[in-house]
Formats: structure tokens, C-alpha cells, sequence
């Protein structure tokens, strides 16, 4: 079993939420040791090197994003963000409340690597006791010195602010994310200009995933030989998964990027007895499903998307004989269009109007032609929206109803009798 | 747009190459080679905002469609506005807004001249797989005194919400809620209010924002329209007069005019055109015989009015003879009326009857384009909002596009943009920063002495523009075409006249004969309305033109009976001199005659020849094309200087405002603008509000000299002087002359909010 434990060290085992637990063992000395020994340029290298790319979803080079921060003057903020809420990932979740540490340390290192000041990190407003217990952290890391004025006397200032978001999905949007963090309305922003020209409060910004950030600690800490050695040609390192649906141990794994997926199924404890494998959706509720034919492939973000979905946050939900699909998709698109924010009309009116249709299915009342209309509307929205929450609808509900037609045909209406 | 406009950049539209500068955004670009790409939520005056979608086109080498309202131009770029593609994606867009849009299009406002309708028919597949029920949202929603809102034929472009914000600075309207249950309304839930919200729908592509006095009036192919200007300020705005059966239905903004009101018009200018049809307006000249008001005909007017004069000028002279008013005329009657008098030897004209003493800046007097431009703007005085509200967004757009610094001398309201609140023109010049070459001074034309020392304090290499906001309309135009003591037209020098303050003082002296008012209310507008109501009752023979028995009116011996400015054809001079055309969309009411047609029948009375149109016209273009030689501090202007600044040592010195839906003529004879009408309200300092014991929202009687004003609404602001009392220009329910000016009034009564009676 390739399950490691390089995040998720110590999870379980020891009381990580502690300051002294996690000095004792070798917490904080990669920040001390940045901001004593390396120059930022040194720490973007470390990022850069590893090959470490974004952990929420896109799966963007981290060191090529902080590289498209301008050259200018102007103030430059990180923002962290754990507004985790895609269907089936519960990842950053986890690593904030049970490595909190872990989690601040890896901000610090993120916000030194781009030479900010100033670091947020957006929690998710339902991640309440998260909030407690990192903000906790934060008041023990600033009494110890680790943040504020001076820091290790070397002259460097960094000060973190902790924001509670109030519950939207696509606050995880990081353009949303800025607005809600200025305190307006979460709605994505018109791009461009980019965060890294024009982010938060109009200053360049970078935005960066909980288990991104935590993951420049042991990149620190082992070199970026021993993350680029782990994982696929251009899939580097580990990845926390969260695996969940039809397994019998679902739960939080951290396996080296490229595991294959029938493994993964297995780790979780595999199916439950007597039931057979339908289908996994391998990158939270955004990404399209894979079926048999794709168990063996390694799971990582070119194998994913040559199988026509994605690695996403790294949201693992398996799928078995028992699962009607038809209310699956329902469920995913009643998540999507609940959750837009409405001010584009595709995803406003385009999830809605699939939702509406969908929910008719659900109740044995589709029309023969609700299925090409399913199929038009969620393709032809698909790249027409401002951000990519409207792009979101189609994967899982067309590789569905492409695999699965007798599903939906068998929620037609009865034909009436005609004349 | 383009920061550079000399760098141009090719690129080839549907087959036609173009170039455009630099940063030129594609759905603009696209109007030159006039292929009109569909846009809701983008608006030349609002940018970009990426929500509808439906600008779709296809750029060569980019997979997925693009939206031209967000995309500028580059080198080498190739558009398609029309293929399949792009027809696919539009045409999708178009049937996603009509899954929730109801097609009520029979009895919708917008219907005609709804940018859903007519996409619709252009772009939108003809039929829709839609099964299902369309959402049920909230329909004819009071948004506030001016606007309705029907929730479910809403596109969420969030035009509305972005006008509010980016061009008035006032960001009331929100997007609440999400997803399809999203909802326009304002933030805090109360009602939308301020002095732009009528724009609002003009913006809306379709019929969700309705204004409520147009609201099931008309279909749009039914109104006769007719291009004019705004005479209800001195901004001089363009726009369209619908008119049905003869009642004027709506104003619509005209959009080109990019000089002068940059597309936008304010709420007074919109709204009030209710007045037209109103009852009470006086349609038969009316004569006074002891305490009553007889109706006689125009000839009788004509005769007995021309008898006056020439009686007078038989018994007394010309100097007994006297002339007030021409803000509210045309450049045409103004003239004439100067003309009129002048030949008649009389010199006494003034078309001054209020606060004002200038209304022509001089020789430094800018353009609305100069304005939007300076570095730097102070204001004096009257707020330009309350003055001039169009020609206030301009200031606001200085400030918050350019970065313009705002300065205001001791005002009375907030600024929705950042500004540097002074107390006097000393520390106003001190505020301005160093870097400023271009400064704009924008005042009401009353204290020149304050301006001048603010001139004189700033440094002599930057470049000053002078700005003067009018009480009426056409104060510029009166005062250039001679109705002035000491200026013929095009100010050129004239017999020396007595102005109205010496004319005034004259009638109360029982020296004045006859005095003939046009168009101008000084009885509640002069800042001594003990002195007015004196002069009026003394003078034997007294002629008011107007539309209403107004305080001046009932004053008079006789009342003309005169037309409104959709009633009648001529021209008018804007704040920045500007001649602007002012075009008859309205048939008077049977018995009215412009004041133009009144001179005319007093002229053939008097037996002298008035000019024939045609040489008005031309008189009038020459007095305009003259350049004003003066400058601030003029002796010709006889500035009227602010009130001493000391405290009163017992009572409250009185001082008064400008409010845009103030006064008693066309505003208060209008139903339709009732709930836009300000209160009768009493501005007080936050510490005199604790002397007397008062809040906001409390009432108040003043006393002095034995006359009382009743129940004033108290309302605390920080910015007013302590020892000052300020109170609304030109309200008649509670008239702010009153008092004799600098009067100090005490306090008699408090009504606390609970009705309780304290007696101070």
C-alpha cells in the first residue's frame, strides 16, 4: 500500500493542534530557517523545482504563478485559501484543523517566497471549528515570534489575518474570494486583470490552496529533488485524496501522485461485498466520471484529463451497481445551480433550467426530448461563463448520460395513448 | 480609452481590416465598421462587465468563443462577428434568458424598444425546448418615490447597480441573493433615492426598471418625440420630449450628447414635466381690484398694462419704471424684453431675483470638458448637486475616474466622493495639491468676494476654469442678453439702471410705478422677503408672468398667464455658454402666450417697433459670440457677501440652501414628483442641537422680528457653522426669506420626535 505520511504526519498519533508538539518535531524550522538563510528568490526556487502545482483544483505550476507577480512596488498579498467546498473533497478541511501548524507555516513560507507582508487565509464559513483551532495557532505562532514585527530579528514583518467566509461555494472562486474578502458581494471577478496584477484591495495578489502551501514545508524541509522525484512525468509529489461514495473505509489518504486508481479504490477498503464497480469521479463534483476501462491508469492530472476529466482538489468518489445515476446528476446540478452567484446568464439560467428538467427525471417524468436538450444546453453553456463554476455542469451529467442512457430513458414519462 | 491615442492597431473585422488605437475594446471597434455586436450588461459610459454574454464572437486562434465587450484589440487579430459558431453561442444565450423572462412584451413598458425583443428577433433560434414553469419572482416592487421594479423580467446586467456606483458614486442598488433567486434592490432596504435614479431605465435593456410616472402610459410608437433642452438648470442638458395626445409622457436622455450632459439627466429635469396639465395653472390674464383677482382679456391686459407705463414715464419718468427677471425666458424674449424697455428709455432691468448675483463666468469661464478634465475642483457655495446635478457627475467623474482632487468650502451635504471638506477659501487653497496645473473653481455666482480671494491665493503658472451654477436656467442667457443695469447686450455698456436690490428699495420708497416681473418669483426667492412683499405692495402697478399663482403673483395687479419651456421655441446659454435649442413639444393651454407673445401685444400698445424675428435671431447670436471681457469682482455685479461669521449671542443667524426639487412653481404643481419635494427642513450644527435639546427628525417653530415659521424638521449635520440655522431655498410651505437676511431667529417650540411640546 503506497499510503505515506508526509502532511498527514503525526494525524491521529499526536496532539499537532499543540505549538510544542509540533516544534518537537521540527515545526517552524523551515520558516525560521527561511527567513534567516534564504532570500525569497530561494524559497520561490524550492517551489518552482519541485514541480509542485496547485493542490485546490487546476493544478497551475505554484512557482510559475508567483512568477507573474509584477516587479513593482506595490504592496503584494498571499491568500490562503480554504474555502474547500467542492462535492466530495474534504482534504484542507482536515489538514486545518488537525496541523493548523503545519498549515500557518506553509502560509508564512508562501507569503516570504513572494515577498509579501501581509498573508490572509479565507476559511470557509461552515469550517467553524477549523477557524477556532487555527486562529488559536496563530495567537500561539505570534506569542512564540513566528509572526508579526521583526521576525527572528531579522527585520522582516509578516502579519496574517484570518477570514471567515459566509458560505458559498464559489467563494472558493479566487476571484470571488477577493470580493468576499473586501467584504463585497462573492462574485468572481471580470478577468483580466489577473490577482497578480490586480488582486486583493487592487494590489498584486497571489492565491494559493491550504495543501499547496503545507506542502512547501517538507519541500523546504527534504529539497526539491525528493518532491520532483515522486509521481508521474509532469505530475510531481504527494496528494492528500479524499476518497469517498461506494467504499468501505472512505477517509483522507496521501499517496504519491500517480497511484493508480484501481489502488486507490483499495486502499479505501475497497467496494463493499458483492457489488460491482460502475464508475469514479475522480475530481470532485466539477469533473466527469471514468469507468473500468480507466482503473489501471495513475492517478494524475495528465492521465485524468486524457480520460476526459480531471485530478481537480483530488475528490475520489467511487460509484457502484447500486447508484442511481440520474438522481447523482441531479444532485450535482441542483449543488451548482444553488450555488452560482448568478450574474452570468449561462450558469444562472442554464443550471437552473437542467436542474428544473433533471428533477422532473428524478420523479419519472423526462420527455424524449429533455435528453437532447440535457445534452445541448449543458454543452453549449459550457465555455460561455465568466468563471468556471457554469463550466462545471457538464462533465459528470454528459459522461453519465453518455454511459448510462438506459438510466435516463428509463425515467421518460409513460407515451400516452395516441389517437 | 487608449492611453495612447496616436498607437493604432490593425486587425481585420468579419474581412474588413481596421484600425483603431490602442486598447480600443473589440465591441467598440466593431462600430466602426458599423457591425453591431449585442451587448445588455456593457454601456459605453459603464465599461465592461462580462455578465450577459451575449457579445460572443470567434477570435482566430483561440478555441473558445470570446465576449468583445472585455477583449481589446491586438495586432494581427482576426474577428468574426458572424458564423455559425458565434451564432450557435448567442443564440443559446438568447434562449437561456428567455427560460425565466416573462413574455409579458403586451403590457410591458419597454415593449417597442427592448433590446430582449429585438435580439430576440435577431439572433434567438425562433423556438425553445423549455418544458417547464418559469420562476415566479416579486412583480412591481417600489423600489422608491421614482422607480418600479418587476424582479421577473430582469437580465441581472446589473447596468443599474453599476450606474449607481461608478457614475453617481452613490452605490444604493445591489444584487441580493444568488443563482436564478438573485434580486435587484438596494443594499440597506430603503427606498432608492437620489437625484439620478431616473436613469436607471434608460439603462435597463428591458422593462424590469420602470419609472413610475410613465409606468402603462404608452406604447413607445405612440409618442411624438421632440429633441430640446433642459431649461430646469443652468446645465442645459439635451433631451427628448415624448408627448401623447398633448400631455407629455416621459424625458429620455439623448445619448450622443457627450458635451453637455454626458447621456444622463437628473431627476428634476426627468420628472418634472407634470406641471403642464396641472390645474391649477392660470390659462386668462388676472387683474387685481381691491383684494380680488378678476379675469380679463388680453387686449384689456395689454391696454392697461401699457397705460401704467405710460403714465408712469409721463408722471415720473422711466426711472419709475422698473423690470425683473429673464432666467426663466428665452434668449429671444429676453432680448426682445430688454429691447422693449430699453427703447422705451427705461434702464431699471434686472434679471436678478434671487441669491444670485453672476451668472457669466468671464473671461475664465471653462467647458464641462475642461471641467472633467482639471487636476483639481473646488466648489463654493450652493452644491453644483443641488444647482446643477448633471454638471455635478461630471465633478464626480473628475474625481473618481481621474483621480481629481475635490475640495468644497464649508458644505452642507456629504460627497459621495472623496473630497477635502473646508471652512473657508483660505484652507481651500492651502488643500490643493502642488501638482495641480488645471483647477476648476465651480460656485453659485453669489459671494464673488470669496472666489476672488480663493483666485487671488492660487499660484499664477496653473490654469483656472470658472464655473457658475445658476438658480435658473437661463441666467446666463438673460444676463448676455442684456437684462442687466449695466449691460446691453453682449455686455456691452448701458445706461446705468437701477439693479433689482435699488429697484426694491425704490418701490418700498413709493418711487417706483410700475414693476414688471417675468418669469421670476422674488416674493419667495429674494433673500429679503420683508423687503419684497414691502416693494410689491407699494409699487401701484405690478405685472408677473407666470404659470402659477405663486407668492409673487398674488402680489401683483396683474397676472399674465405664461408658457412653460415644452410650450415654446427659442434658444438658451447653458452654465458653460453653450447656445442650445429650446424646441416646442406641447400645445399651450387655450388662453397662454409665451412672454415673447406678451411684449409683442405690450409693444403694439405702446406703439414701438419691436425687430423683426429674424434680426432677434441675429441680435442674439452676436450678443452670445461677444466674449465677456470682466472677470470676478466686476462693480457691474455688486457682489452680495456671506453672512458675518460671528455667533449670534441669543438665537440662531438664518441661512439657506439650494434644493434641487425646491420651489413653488413648476415643482410644487407637479403630482408627479409630490414624494421628491424636500421637507421643510432646519439644518443645525450639532452643538446648537444640544443647546436646544434637539435631534434629527424633531420639530421646530422660529420666531423674530413677530414672524413665526412653523414646524421646521430638524436635521443635525456636522458641517454647519454653530450660531447657524440653515434653511431650504424656495419652499413655500415654509419660505426661507422670510426673515430679513442675516435675521437671528430663536427657537419657540420643540415637538420632540413623540410629539411631545417642550417650549424653549
Amino acid at each position: 500500500m503506497p499510503v505515506v505520511k508526509v502532511l498527514t504526519d503525526g494525524i491521529g498519533e499526536v496532539d499537532l493542534r499543540s505549538i510544542d508538539v509540533y516544534r518537537s518535531r521540527g515545526g517552524y524550522v523551515q520558516w525560521e530557517r527561511a527567513v534567516r538563510d534564504l532570500t525569497p528568490a530561494a524559497v520561490l526556487e524550492y517551489a518552482d523545482k519541485s514541480g509542485l502545482r496547485g493542490r485546490g483544483g487546476a493544478g497551475f505550476p505554484t512557482g510559475k504563478k508567483w512568477s507573474f507577480l509584477p516587479g513593482n512596488d506595490k504592496p503584494r498579498y498571499l491568500v490562503c485559501n480554504c474555502d474547500e467546498a467542492e462535492p466530495g473533497t474534504f482534504k484542507d478541511h482536515m489538514l486545518l484543523e488537525f496541523t493548523p501548524h503545519l498549515v500557518l507555516e506553509g502560509i508564512l513560507l508562501g507569503a516570504y517566497g513572494i515577498g509579501s507582508h501581509h498573508a490572509f487565509i479565507y476559511i470557509r464559513g461552515e469550517f467553524k471549528e477549523g477557524y477556532r483551532i487555527f486562529t488559536q495557532a496563530l495567537e500561539a505562532a505570534r506569542a512564540a515570534g513566528f509572526v508579526g514585527k521583526n521576525i527572528f530579528g531579522s527585520g522582516y514583518d509578516l502579519e496574517v489575518t484570518v477570514h471567515r467566509g459566509a458560505g458559498a461555494y464559489i467563494c472558493g472562486e479566487e476571484t470571488a474570494l477577493l470580493n468576499s474578502l473586501e467584504g463585497k458581494r462573492g462574485e468572481p471577478r471580470l478577468k483580466p486583470p489577473f490577482p497578480a496584477v490586480a488582486g486583493l484591495y487592487g494590489m498584486p495578489t497571489v492565491v494559493n490552496n491550504v495543501e499547496t502551501l503545507a506542502y512547501l514545508v517538507p519541500i523546504l524541509k527534504n529539497g526539491w529533488e525528493w518532491f520532483a522525484a515522486v509521481g508521474t512525468e509532469r505530475s510531481k509529489g504527494y496528494k492528500v485524496v479524499s476518497i469517498s461514495g461506494h467504499v468501505q473505509r472512505p477517509g483522507n489518504y496521501e499517496v504519491p501522485v500517480g497511484t493508480p486508481v484501481r489502488e486507490l479504490i483499495e486502499i479505501a477498503g475497497g467496494l463493499r461485498p458483492g457489488r460491482t464497480f460502475k464508475a469514479v469521479q475522480p475530481g470532485g463534483g466539477s469533473s466527469a466520471c471514468i469507468f473500468d476501462e480507466h482503473l489501471d491508469l495513475p492517478y494524475d492530472y495528465e492521465s485524468m484529463a486524457k480520460a476526459g476529466s480531471m485530478m481537480g482538489s483530488g475528490a475520489f468518489v467511487v460509484f457502484d451497481d447500486t447508484t442511481d445515476f440520474v438522481k447523482a446528476a441531479y444532485n450535482l446540478v441542483r449543488f451548482f445551480a444553488h450555488e452560482s452567484c448568478g450574474q452570468c446568464t449561462p450558469c444562472r439560467e442554464g443550471g437552473h433550467w437542467l436542474e428544473a428538467v433533471l428533477e422532473r427525471f428524478v420523479h419519472g417524468r423526462g420527455l424524449r426530448s429533455d435528453l437532447d436538450m440535457l445534452k445541448r444546453v449543458s454543452s453549449t453553456i459550457t465555455g460561455l461563463n465568466l468563471c468556471a463554476l457554469g463550466d462545471s455542469i457538464e462533465p459528470f451529467l454528459k459522461s453519465v448520460i453518455n454511459r448510462f442512457p438506459e438510466q435516463f430513458e428509463g425515467k421518460l414519462i409513460k407515451e400516452t395513448v395516441t389517437a | 480609452m487608449a492611453d495612447n491615442a496616436a498607437e493604432l492597431v490593425s486587425l481585420t473585422i468579419d474581412g474588413v481590416p481596421l484600425k483603431v488605437p490602442k486598447g480600443t475594446l473589440l465591441v467598440e471597434a466593431a462600430k466602426q465598421i458599423k457591425q453591431e455586436i449585442p451587448v445588455y450588461c456593457y454601456h459605453t459610459k459603464l465599461g465592461p462587465a462580462g455578465l450577459c454574454r451575449v457579445c460572443l464572437v470567434e477570435i482566430e486562434g483561440t478555441p473558445k468563443l470570446q465576449i468583445a465587450c472585455n477583449t481589446p484589440v491586438a495586432d494581427g487579430m482576426v474577428v468574426r462577428t458572424q458564423n455559425a459558431k458565434v451564432d450557435a453561442g448567442r443564440a443559446m444565450i438568447l434562449e437561456l434568458l428567455l427560460v425565466n423572462h416573462p413574455l409579458d412584451c403586451p403590457v410591458c413598458d419597454k415593449g417597442g424598444e427592448c433590446d430582449l425583443q429585438d435580439y430576440a428577433m435577431a439572433y434567438a433560434r425562433g423556438t425553445s425546448d423549455l418544458a417547464d414553469p418559469k420562476t415566479s419572482k416579486p412583480k412591481g416592487v417600489d423600489l422608491g418615490p421614482t422607480i418600479v421594479l418587476d424582479e421577473e423580467r430582469c437580465v441581472v446586467c446589473q447596468r443599474c447597480v453599476r450606474f449607481d456606483d461608478i457614475i453617481v458614486g452613490d452605490p444604493q442598488l445591489v444584487l441580493k441573493d444568488r443563482g436564478v433567486r438573485d434580486m435587484i434592490a438596494t443594499a440597506s432596504g430603503d427606498p432608492y433615492r437620489h437625484n439620478f435614479t431616473g436613469n436607471v431605465t434608460e439603462l435597463c435593456p428591458v422593462g424590469a426598471l420602470t419609472s413610475k410616472t410613465y409606468r402603462f402610459k404608452s406604447r413607445p410608437w405612440d409618442l411624438d418625440r421632440t429633441q430640446t433642452t433642459c431649461t430646469q438648470c443652468s446645465v442645459g442638458c439635451q433631451m427628448f420630449s415624448d408627448v401623447r395626445f398633448g400631455v407629455p409622457l416621459r424625458t429620455m436622455s439623448v445619448e450622443h450628447d457627450d458635451a453637455i450632459s454626458d447621456g444622463w439627466l437628473c431627476d428634476r429635469g426627468r420628472y418634472n414635466i407634470g406641471f403642464y396639465d396641472a390645474k391649477e395653472r392660470i390659462t386668462q390674464p388676472l387683474y387685481k381690484r381691491g383684494d380680488t383677482f378678476m379675469q380679463i382679456s388680453w387686449d384689456d391686459a395689454f391696454a392697461l398694462w401699457a397705460r401704467a407705463i405710460t403714465d408712469a414715464i409721463h408722471l415720473s419718468g422711466p426711472q419709475s419704471v422698473g423690470t425683473i427677471g429673464g432666467g426663466r425666458l428665452t434668449n429671444e424674449e429676453a432680448y426682445v424684453a430688454q429691447y422693449l424697455f430699453r427703447a422705451l428709455g427705461v434702464n431699471n432691468l434686472d434679471w436678478r431675483a434671487g441669491r444670485q448675483r453672476q451668472a457669466t463666468p468671464g473671461s475664465r469661464g471653462g467647458t464641462l470638458a475642461d471641467l472633467e478634465r482639471a487636476n483639481a475642483i473646488v466648489v463654493l457655495g450652493d452644491s453644483p448637486a443641488d444647482r446643477a446635478p448633471v454638471l455635478d457627475l461630471r465633478i464626480r467623474k473628475a474625481v473618481k475616474r481621474a483621480n481629481a482632487t475635490l475640495v468644497r468650502v464649508a458644505p452642507l451635504d456629504v460627497s459621495p466622493v472623496p473630497s477635502i471638506d473646508v471652512v473657508d477659501v483660505a484652507q481651500a487653497a492651502a488643500a490643493l495639491p502642488a501638482t495641480a496645473s488645471s483647477i476648476a473653481v465651480v460656485w453659485d455666482g453669489i459671494d464673488a468676494a470669496a472666489v476672488e480671494r480663493l483666485l487671488d491665493a492660487l499660484p499664477e503658472n496653473v490654469t483656472v476654469r470658472t464655473y457658475i451654477t445658476s438658480e435658473q436656467g437661463n441666467a446666463r442667457g438673460a444676463e448676455t442678453m442684456g437684462m442687466h443695469p449695466r449691460f446691453a447686450p453682449g455686455f456691452a455698456a448701458a445706461e446705468n439702471g437701477l439693479d433689482t436690490e435699488a429697484m426694491l428699495a425704490a418701490a418700498s420708497d413709493g418711487a417706483l410705478a410700475v414693476l414688471s416681473i417675468f418669469g421670476a418669483n422674488p416674493a419667495l426667492r429674494h433673500p429679503n422677503g420683508p423687503l419684497v412683499r414691502a416693494a410689491l405692495a407699494k409699487t401701484p402697478f405690478v405685472v408677473v408672468s407666470e404659470l402659477f399663482m405663486t407668492e409673487s403673483a398674488k402680489l401683483a395687479t396683474l397676472v399674465l398667464p405664461a408658457k412653460g419651456a415644452f410650450e415654446k421655441n427659442g434658444t438658451t446659454l447653458n452654465a458653460t455658454g453653450d447656445a442650445l435649442p429650446v424646441n416646442a413639444s406641447l400645445q399651450a393651454p387655450e388662453g397662454v402666450l409665451s412672454d415673447l407673445e406678451m411684449l409683442v401685444g405690450l409693444a403694439e400698445q405702446l406703439g414701438v417697433n419691436l425687430p423683426a424675428q429674424e434680426a432677434v435671431h441675429a441680435a442674439v447670436i452676436e450678443a452670445i459670440a461677444q466674449a465677456p471681457a470682466f472677470d470676478l469682482g466686476d462693480h457691474a455685479f455688486r457682489t452680495r457677501a456671506a453672512q458675518a461669521a460671528t455667533i449670534p449671542a441669543d438665537g440662531l443667524r438664518v441661512a439657506v440652501h439650494s434644493n434641487v426639487f425646491a420651489g413653488d412653481g413648476t415643482s410644487a404643481h407637479d403630482e408627479r414628483i409630490v414624494a421628491l419635494r424636500p421637507l421643510a427642513e432646519a439644518l443645525l450644527s450639532t452643538d446648537d442641537a444640544k443647546v436646544y435639546g434637539v435631534s434629527s427628525g424633531d420639530r421646530i417653530d422660529l420666531e423674530a422680528g413677530g414672524l413665526t415659521l412653523h414646524n421646521l424638521s430638524v436635521a443635525v449635520r456636522a458641517g454647519i457653522a454653530r450660531g447657524t440655522l440653515v434653511l431650504v431655498d424656495g419652499l413655500a410651505t415654509a419660505p426661507a426669506n422670510s426673515f430679513a437676511p442675516g435675521a437671528v431667529v430663536r427657537v419657540v417650540h420643540v415637538r420632540k420626535g413623540d410629539s411631545t411640546l417642550v417650549e424653549a
